[in-house]
């Protein structure tokens, strides 16, 4: 089910008003939680309910085994439950990618094809829910979270707001707000209304517009498009997957505010970082937290000597690149990072040897770092929106050769990308002075102020709304 | 705040902290957690479910009337019985009281249609413009594709980038896959002009929703294509409405109805001296929708054969499934390389099916229609 839809909005609200008459009673407001998370999450294909409904069984027996357990015996269960659940990823994610390629190399050096090819559909969000489960057994086996009932472990993992697109939720962020009742008096509403509004423009105006009219045509067809169009498409993908991905954790986040949940922030103005470490601090923060945490330091971290480092980084960042997809784009997107962050970090040694500062100072040293940053990070883009490598050479030669006229760039093209960008700059106090003034109307007037925006956005939208960028990861 | 990061900004200066230890908790910021209250107090959770209602109620006044012709244009069934049911007061009210107008003048001021915001995943014709000229002498062989064969005698059959050949491309979601490869592919031999309009959940069932006719009659004033590829009707197994009727899939009337759009539709291409190259539906995943499509490419060949010299049919249950006709996701190319051609859904081509499928169309071109084109 789609957050922008009526589907959803008539959905949310039996949800809502159940939800709430249900909080003086746990028991029976968490079998509901999880029936109509796992009606959401069957509204595209109700065969992976089961899907579901395994990972969350492999998370809560592995927790209850390795939590009983000691020394070798407990960290076997815990790499048994992990197995458990990467293998339902890998399985249903990777099948295809890595039998066509392991195929194919065989093949290549005539030994014949030893994987046989079959058909695996992949379930929505199985990326998502099963970082999550991973997040709690290995944080049961680190000793910083304690094992969930069966019935709060459900929640957690098919709560519907995070459900299909993060943000990914740490059990010690979730299951104590699950295992408490939410204050019915005291429902943060501004924030709410302004996460679901702002998350919906962008999503269903900016994200739409630059996919219809400015990235899908050049990506799709390179070649008839000029080199200025090319770069105009690449700063256009990075504004539409921006929008995307942040107006979906904006909704997210908005309607668990609303059922009385806090969740983590996702993004914080990602394109204002002054370099690729600083950018990775404020894009997809739930999941670089996560590579961080159950990654990148059980590989060894910031230990032992720098090549090793180098090497952690590298493959964080590879594996960190295929988790957003089964293809070699994703892998180049990944590796593209990883030298990047070495190259970010052999430049803060030097630095730091040399005694100078580590950050730019001064304004035109921060908007240049700025500026650079963006046009790195989009370097990244384009690997990462390019149905292949060909797509890329075909996107990167146009630089050097079509220079023709260029009808994709409009004003209302390059308004709509310095729009997402420059959001990004607002103060937080000119946000606070439009939720203040919202927050002091009486709530017919209110109402009838979210519904002229919701109006205005469903008028400058597209005719149906495709879904979320990262619904496929 | 605790940033996150991958890896720490600090990595050169400290240590990362041991696993196992408080670091799983240094996540990003919570928002309305402790340390970050909320700014605003909240209200009683009634109150901000009256706020919601009335924000509903608000739009769904103002904007009755879009999401009528929506619900209008939904398949023909219980859901839009009852969505129309809903929606049909709530319009009349909202153009009673002139509120309709905000929608239609917005739609005015943006120069679209009402109600109409941009279609999604349209290649638009009008980013479309000839490429540089090249000369090439080749002249590429023609094997043989499962076409329906004719003979076309007015079609541009030496193609050259003085004198290039318009080809028009229009398809549904399956079309813009196969259309987005071939327009590259078709642009690759330098003399070729070529041009895709695509529409996304589209077909001839539904005219209602979207009218591919009138869509197709523009292309051709555009557009003068010299040869038109038509790639549609995975969306079409559903009723439609005839005269009135509501004609149920799968029934002769059906049958009968849907041949004379398909008929209809290519007239519109040859009353321009085009001709129509049809690429029919490929296996389908789905038994269910795998018979429908074989339904649809039995109708569209019927309409092929009775239009003699103008019309072709590339069947591509073949070429894009087993010997026998049937549904796969894996073919091995002429290296020997497996290529995974079809998308999870088991109905969309993947990149490497839509090129198979593209360079079938382009062997059709040369060895049915004896278009000498360059090789791409």
């Amino acid at each position: 089910m789609l957050f922008p839809t009526i589907d959803f909005a008539i959905f949310f609200a039996v949800v809502y008003t159940v939800s709430w008459l249900l909080n003086p009673y746990p028991g029976p407001w968490k079998l509901f939680m999880v029936a109509a998370s796992y009606f959401f999450y069957a509204w595209a294909d109700w065969r992976f309910v089961f899907l579901l409904m395994a990972s969350s069984a492999i998370a809560w027996l592995g927790a209850e085994v390795l939590d009983r357990m000691a020394g070798r015996a407990r960290r076997v269960a815990l790499w048994v439950t992990l197995a458990g659940l990467l293998g339902l990823l890998v399985w249903f994610k990777y099948y295809v990618f890595v039998t066509v390629n392991v195929d194919n190399l065989f093949h290549g050096v005539g030994l014949g094809r030893p994987l046989p090819l079959l058909n695996v559909t992949l379930p929505i969000a199985i990326s998502f829910f099963t970082f999550m489960a991973v997040s709690y057994v290995v944080d049961v086996h680190r000793g910083v979270l304690k094992r969930a009932r069966p019935m709060d472990l459900a929640v957690y993992l098919a709560f519907f707001p995070h459900l299909v697109a993060g943000p990914i939720v740490r059990g010690t962020e979730l299951l104590p707000q699950i295992r408490r009742k939410r204050d019915p008096a005291n429902v943060n509403y501004v924030e709410a209304f302004w996460l679901i509004v702002a998350g919906l423009t962008k999503k269903v105006v900016l994200s739409s517009y630059l996919a219809a009219y400015v990235v899908d045509p050049v990506f799709a067809d390179p070649r008839q498009h000029s080199g200025a169009e090319v770069i105009v498409a690449v700063w256009g993908y990075a504004v539409q997957i921006y929008a995307d991905f942040s107006g979906y954790t904006d909704i997210a986040i908005g309607i668990a505010m609303l059922l009385g949940f806090r969740f983590p922030q996702n993004f914080n103005r990602p394109y204002t970082a002054v370099s690729l470490q600083d950018f990775w601090r404020r894009w997809h923060m739930t999941l670089s937290g996560w590579l961080r945490d159950y990654l990148y330091i059980p590989l060894g971290g910031n230990r032992g000597p720098e090549w090793r480092i180098c090497v952690n980084i590298l493959i964080t960042m590879l594996l960190g690149g295929l988790w957003h997809g089964a293809a070699w784009t994703f892998v180049g997107w990944g590796l593209y990072h990883g030298i990047g962050q070495i190259i970010g970090r052999q430049r803060r040694r030097w630095r730091a040897a040399h005694n100078r500062p580590l950050e730019p100072s001064g304004r035109a040293r921060v908007a240049l770092a700025r500026f650079v940053t963006f046009q790195v990070v989009c370097g990244g883009w384009l690997l990462f929106r390019a149905t292949s490598f060909s797509n890329v050479t075909a996107m990167l030669s146009r630089l050097f050769s079509g220079w023709s006229p260029s009808p994709l760039i409009t004003p209302l093209a390059l308004a709509a990308i310095a729009v997402g960008i420059a959001t990004q700059y607002l103060p937080d106090q000119v946000l606070d002075r439009l939720k203040g003034a919202f927050a002091d109307r009486r709530p017919v007037v209110q109402g009838g102020i979210l519904g002229l925006v919701l109006l205005a956005i469903t008028t400058l939208g597209p005719q149906g709304v495709a879904p979320f960028i990262y619904y496929r990861f | 705040m605790t940033p996150s990061t991958l890896p720490p900004a600090d990595a050169v200066e400290d240590d990362a902290p041991a696993t196992g230890s408080a670091d799983a908790t240094s996540t990003p910021p919570v928002v309305g957690a402790p340390g970050n209250p909320p700014k605003f107090p909240g209200i009683p959770w009634t109150r901000a479910l009256m706020i919601g209602l009335v924000c509903f109620g608000v739009w769904l006044l103002l904007d009755a009337p879009s999401l009528q012709a929506s619900a209008q244009a939904s398949p023909f069934g219980t859901r839009r019985t009852v969505s129309m049911d809903v929606l049909g007061p709530i319009a009349v009210v909202s153009r009673g009281l002139q509120l309709s107008h905000v929608v239609g003048w917005t739609d005015d001021a943006l120069g679209r249609s009402q109600g109409g915001g941009p279609s999604l995943a349209v290649a638009r014709p009008e980013a479309h413009r000839k490429l540089p000229v090249v000369v090439t002498t080749t002249v590429p062989a023609t094997p043989n594709t499962p076409t329906t064969s004719t003979t076309f005698p007015v079609l541009n059959q030496n193609p050259a980038p003085a004198n290039p050949l318009h080809v028009l491309m229009v398809g549904d979601s399956i079309g813009i896959d196969l259309g987005q490869a071939l327009v590259n592919d078709l642009a690759g031999t330098d003399a070729v002009s070529p041009t895709l309009d695509g529409r996304i959940d589209t077909g001839l069932s539904r005219p209602d929703y979207f009218n591919w006719p009138e869509e197709l009659s523009a292309d051709l004033a555009n557009d003068r294509p010299q040869l038109v590829v038509v790639m549609i009707g995975a969306n079409d197994p559903q009723n439609m409405e005839v005269d009135g009727a509501n004609l149920a899939y799968g029934t002769p009337a059906w049958n009968t109805a849907y041949a004379d759009r398909v008929g209809s539709f290519m007239d519109l291409a040859f009353a321009t001296g085009a001709h129509v190259l049809w690429v029919g539906m490929p296996p389908m995943a789905s038994p269910g929708l795998n018979a429908a499509m074989d339904n649809l490419n039995a109708i569209v060949q019927s309409q092929v054969k009775a239009h003699p010299g103008q019309a072709t049919f590339l069947d591509t249950r073949t070429i894009l499934g087993t010997p026998q006709g049937g549904f796969t996701p894996y073919l091995t190319n002429s290296a020997g390389a497996e290529l995974n051609i079809r998308t999870p859904d088991g109905i969309h081509l993947t990149n490497d099916g839509a090129e198979v499928l593209s360079q079938a169309v382009i062997n059709s071109m040369r060895s049915t229609l004896h278009i000498n084109l360059p090789p791409t």
